[in-house]
């Protein structure tokens, strides 16, 4: 039964249209994990699954999944924390923790594909002419929800800004031992020192905009993979 | 000579010692003796000893041939410098009409008055330009290269320059082909091979006029990278088609088999001459590693490794400026934390001065080419080779970038399409290869060369001077002019190591991954070997942070420092916080302690600035011993309550014993325990008392290796005790904040060593 209303959807689509969010939701329903992999591969490969402000073309979804299905060895149909540690090179990034941990929001301890996926649209490049509907959602590869997926980041105890300690802490993570703490210390004060803007001795997330006006975010946090 | 030995025999005559009224005399003697001795001949003396006739002994002579060629280069070369002084004294012109222009328009009147004077115009010798000429220019290049920049384009870059400049030389030489087999043009006897070698040598971007022009219109890093890139990485291309050409163009055919070997050719040429020039690299970071003793002659090390890399390069027929660049990024980092500041200041200079120098006189010297080269001029050639030039440009760029975006993340515009075809200007480089032109194989070789010139003079002039104009009116970005803060180079690192990571979890090897994998790689392995002492562990956000600190302390030097103190502490948020904010978090006596302790680091700043001396004078050790012991009373008691504040630092490395040495030597209480280490004393001149903050040191450089010549090494340390020559009068609280100002805007001074603790605790029992 199921595959027959997937198969019904995908016939009444025209090749390059997009499925709207409300069908999204209603294929999404009727999947169940497993037969994602049928649905994309039948998909034409210029469709575009759209939902909320995610594009990932179909192609991309089917690395990911494989991807997803890789990681997963236990073939759950979702992943644990354990399965993101065994990616050995994350255990030498100096940030692996908290990578690990932005993927696991609100304290869940799962995450299925819809999620992974989620995630990782953020890393998008951008699109360079886009169709600016009025009122339209920000996509969520756009310049600031980049910006706000790094400052998460930052910002552990998720009060909007990132404290000296916190600062402290990420750059004792980056630097390794060889550096003493008062070097570290001056070099955090420095960095705030410049940054905060309004005296409160911390970095908000819109003076951490402002910092990283020069630097180009698109170019940067931007994976070519998932274009 | 004549001239000294009269002097000397005059001088013999007054036994006492010259002085000044003795030798105004001799001068005017000889201004009246020397109408009557003047003599042109080179070889008088000789006739003289012979002793056949008995001339009168030449007071004067002028022997111009002794001296001829290096009299000459010196003088070409200040005529150089003084056109571009000229220059720049006209600020108008200089703003219209870029420097190049200029230059080969002065190259024109000089050529055309030494040909006018009836004198053949020196042509410009194809090989006094490759060998002499143009590394300077290419080693700036290169070591200055932005390598994230190059990194990030590298693929666009190829593309550019090796797609780019292969499809330039083929539709030129078969379009000019086509065109000479037009009959009644008069130019039936061009063939194929010529055609194509010609376009060959005429579709290479040329590197030094690149800079010459791009330089003044500050573009944005990204255009500037791409078209600089292409017009250095393209020269292996033009090598190998030029001597493709140019060995076939005799024979008269070129097989397949001939392609083949072009193909593997250029990949030998261009893969070896960046193999040799990495090689040297490294062999000139190994080298740099030992010379925390001689740095005098460290820069020298940089230069001749670089050039060596060039030549050897040539002799194999690499690619030598692909061996330059390379050399040059490859041994950039490494040599810089190794060698002293002042080195590294020193190599900066001089490169640039040699560049400037050298880009000068090839600009001369083409438009005294001009005057000077046999010409023949055919209107057809010379407009068709126009025209093609440019018409291939646009057409490689546009075709080319609509393949290459479908692989950029940040898309070439059409802006920026327009400013890299553009910019694609053609210089000296063409004009010596086209020079080197065998007569015999080549007949039409006078007509390339006037054609040559005419594209060159037209890229350079027209292209050259509308570009800026161009620019302002299609609104192209700039190049940011304000430097990179610690926010950025922070949050760049962490975004670095962010991507990394998702590109982990993606199971995608990209460019995120290979770079960490890399610089995880340098770090492990190749870092310790050609990094000397501690730097080698040195993390990178840590070396970036000494370097803003150093250059800031410099400035606070160099601006005079005291009243600017508030200013001094938040001069990094000058521009977002109104300067008396920070006033408001330190105390009055807490501020008058930082001003002091400022002050005094200032001048020891300042000292240290102006007591670069090679010559030193050796000290009397017991005055010193005197003064000091007394200075050491006082100090004690200070000393021994800031250790106890820094036994909870830890240790550094126990310093070696030339750096003990030195830290100690610029404190005057612990030099005269250390007499007896053979250590070649100091000199202490004190024009006020000696506990007086005004006393100037003359330090002794060579004995202070470690101290500022280390780079710029920050470790957890005692305030320098030479400070508390203030302290003795203010006694400063040893408030965090202040030792903190200390420490980041100071050099570094003696660790909190067990060893000096022993010494004073047993000097005051």
């Amino acid at each position: 039964m199921e595959t027959d209303q997937c198969t019904l959807y995908y016939k009444s689509k025209t090749v390059n249209s997009a499925l709207s969010r409300t069908e999204w939701i209603q294929l999404k329903e009727v999947l169940s994990f497993h037969d994602w992999k049928l649905v994309t591969l039948a998909l034409p490969k210029s469709c575009h699954l759209s939902s909320h402000q995610i594009t990932v073309s179909s192609s991309h979804i089917c690395r990911l999944y494989d991807r997803f299905h890789a990681l997963d060895k236990d073939d759950k149909g979702s992943l644990n924390r354990s399965d993101f540690q065994n990616i050995s090179e994350l255990a030498v990034n100096p940030l692996g923790d908290r990578i690990i941990n932005a993927f696991f929001p609100d304290g869940m301890d799962l995450i299925d594909f819809n999620s992974f996926v989620r995630i990782l649209a953020r890393f998008r490049p951008v699109d360079q002419n886009p169709k600016k509907e009025p009122n339209a959602p920000e996509p969520i590869n756009s310049r600031v929800n980049k910006l706000k997926f790094a400052f998460q980041l930052y910002d552990q105890d998720k009060d909007g800004k990132i404290s000296k300690s916190e600062l402290l802490q990420v750059l004792r993570m980056m630097v390794g031992v060889q550096v003493t703490e008062e070097q570290l210390e001056s070099i955090t004060d420095r960095t705030i020192q410049e940054a905060d803007l309004d005296g409160d001795d911390a970095i908000s997330f819109e003076e951490f905009k402002k910092s990283l006006d020069k630097v180009d975010i698109e170019h940067k946090m931007s994976i070519r993979f998932l274009r | 000579m004549p001239v000294r030995d009269f002097l000397s025999t005059s001088s013999k005559l007054s036994p006492f010692q010259p002085r000044y009224e003795h030798l105004l005399l001799l001068v005017c003697v000889l201004g009246t003796v020397l109408p009557l001795g003047v003599d042109c001949n080179p070889s008088a003396e000789n006739h003289q000893i012979n002793g056949t006739q008995k001339k009168s002994f030449p007071v004067l002579s002028f022997d111009y041939l002794h001296v001829r060629l290096p009299f000459e280069i010196a003088l070409w070369i200040l005529l150089a410098s003084l056109m571009k002084l000229g220059f720049h004294l006209i600020p108008r012109l200089s703003n219209i009409v870029p420097e190049s222009c200029l230059l080969i328009v002065v190259g024109l009147l000089v050529g055309g008055l030494i040909k006018v004077v009836g004198e053949a115009p020196p042509v410009l010798d194809s090989k006094v330009f490759f060998l002499c000429l143009l590394p300077p220019i290419i080693l700036d290049a290169g070591y200055f290269l932005p390598i994230r920049a190059f990194s990030e384009n590298t693929g666009t870059i190829l593309m550019f320059a090796v797609i780019g400049t292969l499809w330039n030389s083929f539709f030129m030489g078969g379009m000019l082909y086509a065109v000479c087999q037009i009959p009644g043009t008069g130019l039936e006897n061009v063939g194929l091979l010529p055609s194509l070698l010609f376009g060959s040598i005429i579709s290479a971007v040329d590197p030094v006029a690149v800079l010459a022009v791009f330089e003044e219109i500050h573009i944005n890093e990204l255009l500037h990278i791409l078209v600089f890139g292409e017009s250095l990485l393209n020269d292996a291309v033009t090598v190998v088609l030029y001597h493709l050409f140019e060995e076939y163009a005799g024979v008269g055919s070129v097989t397949f088999m001939d392609v083949l070997l072009g193909v593997i050719c250029f990949l030998v040429v261009s893969l070896g001459g960046v193999f040799m020039g990495i090689l040297y690299g490294l062999i000139a970071a190994f080298t740099s590693r030992f010379t925390s003793h001689t740095r005098v002659i460290e820069p020298l090390f940089v230069f001749l490794y670089s050039y060596m890399a060039y030549l050897s390069a040539e002799v194999f027929h690499l690619s030598g400026i692909m061996a330059l660049i390379a050399c040059g990024v490859v041994m950039r980092p490494y040599v810089e934390a190794n060698i002293s500041q002042k080195s590294h200041t020193t190599i900066k200079y001089f490169l640039k001065m040699w560049s400037s120098v050298s880009e000068t006189l090839i600009f001369i010297f083409l438009g005294v080419s001009t005057v000077a080269g046999p010409h023949q001029w055919n209107w057809i050639f010379v407009g068709c080779t126009l025209l093609f030039c440019l018409v291939s440009r646009v057409l490689g760029v546009i075709g080319l970038t609509s393949i290459i975006n479908k692989f950029r993340i940040v898309k070439l515009t059409t802006k920026d399409q327009f400013i890299i075809a553009y910019g694609g200007l053609r210089g000296a480089i063409a004009f010596s290869l086209g020079f080197l032109l065998d007569k015999h194989h080549f007949p039409m070789r006078d007509m390339f060369l006037t054609a040559i010139i005419t594209v060159i003079f037209f890229t350079v002039f027209v292209q050259g001077m509308t570009i800026r104009p161009l620019v302002e009116l299609l609104a192209v970005k700039k190049k940011q002019e304000t430097k990179r803060s610690i926010n950025e180079e922070i949050h760049t690192q962490f975004l670095d190591h962010l991507l990394t990571g998702i590109e982990d979890v993606c199971g995608h090897y990209g460019h995120h991954h290979w770079k960490d994998k890399l610089s995880r790689f340098n770090k492990k392995y190749i870092k310790k070997c050609l990094i000397a002492g501690e730097r080698s562990k040195e993390p990178q956000l840590i070396a970036f942070y000494h370097k803003m600190e150093m250059k800031q302390a410099i400035e606070l030097v160099e601006s005079g420092g005291i009243p600017k103190i508030p200013s001094a502490v938040s001069t990094v948020s000058m521009q977002n916080i109104k300067p008396k904010r920070a006033l408001p978090q330190l105390s009055k006596g807490k501020e008058e302690e930082i001003r002091n302790i400022l002050r005094s680091n200032l001048q020891r700043t300042r000292q240290r600035l102006r007591s670069y001396n090679r010559h030193t004078l050796m000290a009397d050790p017991y005055e010193d011993a005197w003064n000091q012991m007394l200075i050491r009373r006082q100090k004690a008691r200070q000393l021994e309550k800031r250790m106890t504040n820094y036994l909870t630092v830890p240790a550094n490395h126990p310093d070696s014993p030339t750096m003990m040495r030195s830290r100690l030597s610029s404190d005057p209480q612990g030099y005269s325990l250390k007499l007896n280490s053979g250590n070649v004393p100091a000199i202490v001149v004190d024009p006020a008392t000696p506990q007086s903050p005004e006393s100037m040191k003359l330090l002794d450089e060579s004995s202070k290796p470690g101290e500022e010549d280390q780079g710029i090494v920050m470790r957890a340390k005692l305030p320098e005790s030479s400070r508390t020559d203030d302290n003795v009068f203010t006694p400063g609280e040893d408030s965090p904040k202040e030792q903190r100002l200390i420490r980041c805007l100071s050099d570094p001074g003696p660790p909190p060593e067990e060893e000096k603790d022993d010494e004073y605790q047993a000097f005051l029992n």
